[in-house]
């Protein structure tokens, strides 16, 4: 350089030209790498839904794309919305941080506002016919992806309304019915044909189904429930059976105090459903509180309402004296564990009690009923067998999916396993190769977070009915979030291993090589020095620092 | 907005914070130090009430603070930055960045004692001794000035692309309260319209700013600073008359009183002046004929003023409250220095007095223009009020 005149010179010391020609790449010897991985709260959620993204457009206020994309993964957020045992919640990475994310709440937020701005989705018609045995959570969310598919979708339940357990079983203060009639109506509008009072291996076969439709899936759930085998089992109610007909309308409880026993779902239902009857439930389950195997948040919904809990307790006989039950109670003690991994209840000699009640209800577990499915796709216990992934049997077009497969499960658990099954069914009657499992993306633990750009902030206060109102009765006890607050929440989204083009990368990058033009910001590796700035800076682990490949000549 | 100009009783922290916020800056960057956190804390309250558009960037240090400054300026935005003592030392390095890329920022130093041993108290030394890093340096007597210093110094330093240092006292001018005229927006609209950066760095077309001058250049670009520093002098002259005729005050280069006949001239700067002039008044109502020159420019120095306003004077106290260890008062030093081409100079001698935010009161004013008359020759240092 040189120059003859300091009239040349600008007065600033700005270079003549740009400074693009100056390739500063090759001084790199790591290089950024911009890749979203799973978020663990939607690795923990069974649908896998985009929860990050989600957080991003409710944040924003912008519940159309919310929806969009929770659409993706979820046909029901109303749903999920409101009964899911958010495993996302526990998987949230503020969690250890803070306060986890309101996560279903704000599903809520976005399936109600679905279910206010649905438009009907008319597909273009491929002409093949699915059937559908079963209206639960699982059959639903088949029918709705294989009807969104073009094929032409008949629904069969032996019951005369639509949703399974989600209408007969789980109590109404937890998911009200219209909720689930909303969603049945909108599929019924996309052309979902629902043949109900129809039960499969009494009125029509599954054979005969198999050789009408182009492929059929059955999911009947687990009704079947199971029993005690002691003496005098005959006095006790069964727990399905008691929820189903307080769903339709019986509203006088069985008697003041009531043995409940059991440990699961149906059990903390039952007794939460008696507390509303007016009724005093206690609870005999024969393990700890810690192995319950009930959705944790209603275990402790159970507690506020005052719902008795005895744990390791049996009853081994029941006997029916003048108006009252009088059961025989053994205490247990927890010894080995058994195949489940969970430690097995053992008798303790001698410690039997007598416990008087005037009703005694049983929910020890439910069983699939399997008998009218064709001998080949069942084990020697008469256990479905299936591919467990696709729910694909050994008999061609006929796939399973849900409770009965897996035995009592969540609803969550059960539409994913009927999208699944959707997936597959879709692919089969086209012809075309099953779908396989892809491989999980890795996700994005806490450490990874920049907890810089995050103050601690607190989950907000979902709104709920006061405790003394809700246990009178069965209208909903939990209540929606207002868009405001949903915001606010959304907003406290780490947005874990999903780029949100905050542009911290671009802003910070001293060699101005990252550029946003695109869904996730890329790196122009002819400038980037691999100083790490970015990857630093990104606050939700999007960008990860990898060494080059060693250069020719390089020590390792 | 403040839509009606209005007088309010503040002090000069926050008259310099009103400045900024006139000013409409769009861009601060500080870290909190003792005595100059209430100026960025009424920014950040500025910024986020929405009262001020600007983005407020919090920092781990002065000198990231400078850095974040610098970063703002390149690529056309106003900017601030406020500091004191320790936090300008640190700031040092980006200080010659600042002046050597030629970006217009203006900050506001608050005077205070350098440690060890801790002080916060008033003292210059910390901004004097930055006097090399191409700022120009201004310093103010009262909180209106201080006001008036900030829409004044971006005025000037985007018309000649030097940043501009505005000096405030610790306590004495910082946390003391006298009122302030709060001009009304569209007046200082019209006086500092949004600034058009003639250099800058568009992302967009990626250009080096500050890079690599070899001996080829480098000597031209210090050149072109320093006429920037000479062209500075008359720019804050005639933007001082025109904001003058907007404002109605004038602020030159040295402020000049009482100096018709006078024979005795104290020199002094700061808040300090103040207190010389209390004392000044007093002593030409007894009689004698004494003037005061307040030195309110320091870079670009004032050597013409002072040739003009001090030639043919008998004798000059120069008060410093300050001091180049090794040298003597940094004021006393410059001033001789800028009167030493004069055929005829008066005696001038350098008082170092009220370190460390030691008191200087009128009396100790009086009793130096006493000591003043006494001498016919001048030693190297008059140390003032130190307890021996």
């Amino acid at each position: 350089m040189g120059s003859d005149s300091m009239q040349d010179l600008p007065d600033a010391p700005l270079s003549w030209g740009d400074t693009r020609w100056n390739k500063t790449g090759n001084w790199r010897h790591m290089r950024p790498e911009v890749r979203e991985r799973a978020a663990p709260c939607a690795k923990a959620c069974p649908l896998g839904n985009p929860i990050p993204k989600v957080m991003t457009a409710v944040s924003r206020g912008d519940l159309e794309e919310a929806a969009r994309l929770l659409l993706e993964r979820n046909p029901f957020p109303a749903i999920t919305g409101r009964v899911c045992p958010h495993p996302c919640e526990v998987g949230c990475n503020r969690r250890r941080y803070d306060e986890p994310l309101a996560i279903r709440s704000i599903e809520r937020l976005v399936g109600d506002w679905i279910q206010e701005h649905r438009t009907v989705y008319f597909p273009s018609e491929t002409g093949k016919r699915v059937a559908i045995v079963g209206s639960g959570p699982a059959g639903l969310a088949a029918a709705s992806y294989l009807r969104r598919q073009g094929h032409r979708v008949v629904v069969y339940d032996r019951n005369d309304r639509v949703g399974g357990m989600l209408v007969d079983a789980i109590p109404s203060y937890r998911l009200p019915r219209s909720v689930v009639e909303r969603e049945a109506r909108a599929l019924e509008q996309m052309g979902v044909v629902f043949q109900l009072g129809v039960t499969i291996g009494r009125d029509v076969s599954v054979e005969q189904l198999l050789s009408s439709y182009d492929a059929v899936l059955v999911a009947t759930g687990a009704h079947g429930e199971r029993r005690m085998g002691i003496p005098g089992e005959e006095h006790f109610l069964g727990g399905l059976e008691f929820l189903r007909a307080v769903r339709r309308g019986e509203r006088k409880p069985p008697g003041r105090r009531v043995a409940v026993v059991g440990g699961g779902n149906v059990a903390i239902d039952v007794a939460r459903t008696l507390v509303r009857l007016g009724a005093s439930p206690v609870i005999l389950y024969r393990r700890t509180r810690k192995e319950m195997p009930a959705i944790e948040e209603e275990v402790e919904r159970a507690e506020a309402d005052g719902v008795e809990f005895q744990f390791l307790t049996l009853p081994t006989s029941a006997v029916k004296l003048d108006g009252y039950l009088r059961l025989v109670v053994v205490r247990m003690q927890l010894g080995e564990r058994d195949r489940t991994g969970r430690p097995r209840p053992v008798p303790i000699p001698g410690s039997e009690f007598e416990l008087e009640c005037d009703a005694a209800i049983r929910a020890i577990g439910e069983v699939a009923e399997t008998e009218f499915l064709p001998r080949e796709v069942l084990d020697d216990q008469g256990w479905v067998v299936a591919d467990k992934f696709t729910g694909a049997t050994k008999r061609a077009g006929l796939f399973v999916a849900g409770d009965l497969v897996t035995g009592p499960a969540t609803v969550v658990e059960a539409i994913a396993a009927g999208l699944r099954a959707g997936r597959a069914i879709d692919r089969f009657v086209r012809g075309e190769a099953l779908p396989v499992q892809e491989k999980p993306l890795p996700t994005v633990p806490l450490k990874e977070i920049n907890l810089d750009y995050f103050p601690r902030a607190s989950r907000v206060s979902i709104p709920e009915l006061p405790l003394a109102a809700r246990c009178k009765t069965f209208d909903e006890e939990i209540l929606g979030l207002d868009l405001n607050s949903a915001r606010g929440e959304a907003a406290r989204c780490f947005s874990c291993g999903s780029c949100n083009l905050c542009a911290n990368c671009w802003i910070f990058c001293p060699d101005a090589a990252i550029h946003l033009d695109g869904d996730l910001p890329w790196v122009n590796l002819e400038y980037c020095k691999g100083c790490g700035v970015c990857a630093t800076e990104c606050p939700r682990g999007v960008i990860t620092m990898k060494e080059e490949l060693a250069r020719e000549g390089a020590v390792a | 907005m403040i839509t009606a100009s209005a007088t309010k009783v503040i002090t000069g922290n926050h008259a310099v914070s009103y400045g900024v916020l006139l000013s409409r800056v769009q861009v601060i960057s500080a870290y909190p130090i003792t005595p100059q956190t209430q100026v960025v804390e009424l920014l950040s309250e500025f910024v986020a009430s929405g009262k001020m558009a600007a983005r407020f960037i919090t920092v781990e240090s002065e000198h990231s603070a400078m850095a974040a400054c610098i970063g703002a300026a390149s690529v056309g935005a106003r900017t601030f930055t406020a500091t004191s003592s320790q936090g300008l030392a640190l700031m040092h390095e980006m200080l010659h960045w600042a002046s050597g890329a030629r970006l217009p920022i203006v900050m506001a130093n608050i005077n205070r004692a350098l440690a060890p041993p801790w002080s916060i108290w008033t003292d210059q030394t910390d901004s004097l001794a930055q006097r090399d890093t191409g700022w120009m340096q201004i310093y103010v007597e009262t909180s209106q000035e201080a006001l008036d210093s900030i829409i004044l110094g971006f005025k000037v330093s985007e018309r000649v692309l030097l940043p501009t240092m505005v000096v405030l006292d610790a306590f004495l001018l910082s946390h003391t309260a006298e009122p302030v005229e709060i001009y009304d927006q569209g007046r200082v609209d019209e006086f500092l319209p949004p600034f058009s950066a003639p250099y800058r760095l568009k992302p967009g077309v990626p250009q080096a700013l500050g890079g690599l001058a070899d001996p080829g250049v480098y000597f031209e670009f210090r050149v072109k600073l320093q006429e920037a520093m000479e062209k500075a002098r008359e720019a804050i002259l005639e933007e001082g008359k025109r904001f003058a005729k907007l404002f109605g005050r004038f602020y030159g280069l040295v402020q000049e009183e009482f100096m018709e006949d006078a024979e005795m001239v104290i020199v002094t700067a700061g808040a300090m002046a103040g207190t010389a002039r209390a004392a000044v008044r007093e002593l030409r109502n007894e009689g004698r004929k004494v003037g005061l020159v307040r030195i309110r420019v320091f870079r670009p120095f004032p050597f013409v003023e002072l040739r003009q306003i001090l030639g043919g004077r008998k004798k000059v106290a120069v008060l410093d409250r300050n001091l180049s260890l090794g040298h003597h008062g940094i004021f006393y030093e410059e001033v001789k220095s800028a009167l030493y081409p004069m055929a005829a100079r008066p005696l001038v001698v350098g008082y170092v007095l009220g370190l460390g935010g030691r008191d200087v009161r009128p009396e100790d004013i009086q009793a130096i223009v006493d000591d003043l008359e006494m001498r016919e020759e001048a030693p190297e240092i008059v140390w003032w009020g130190v307890k021996r």
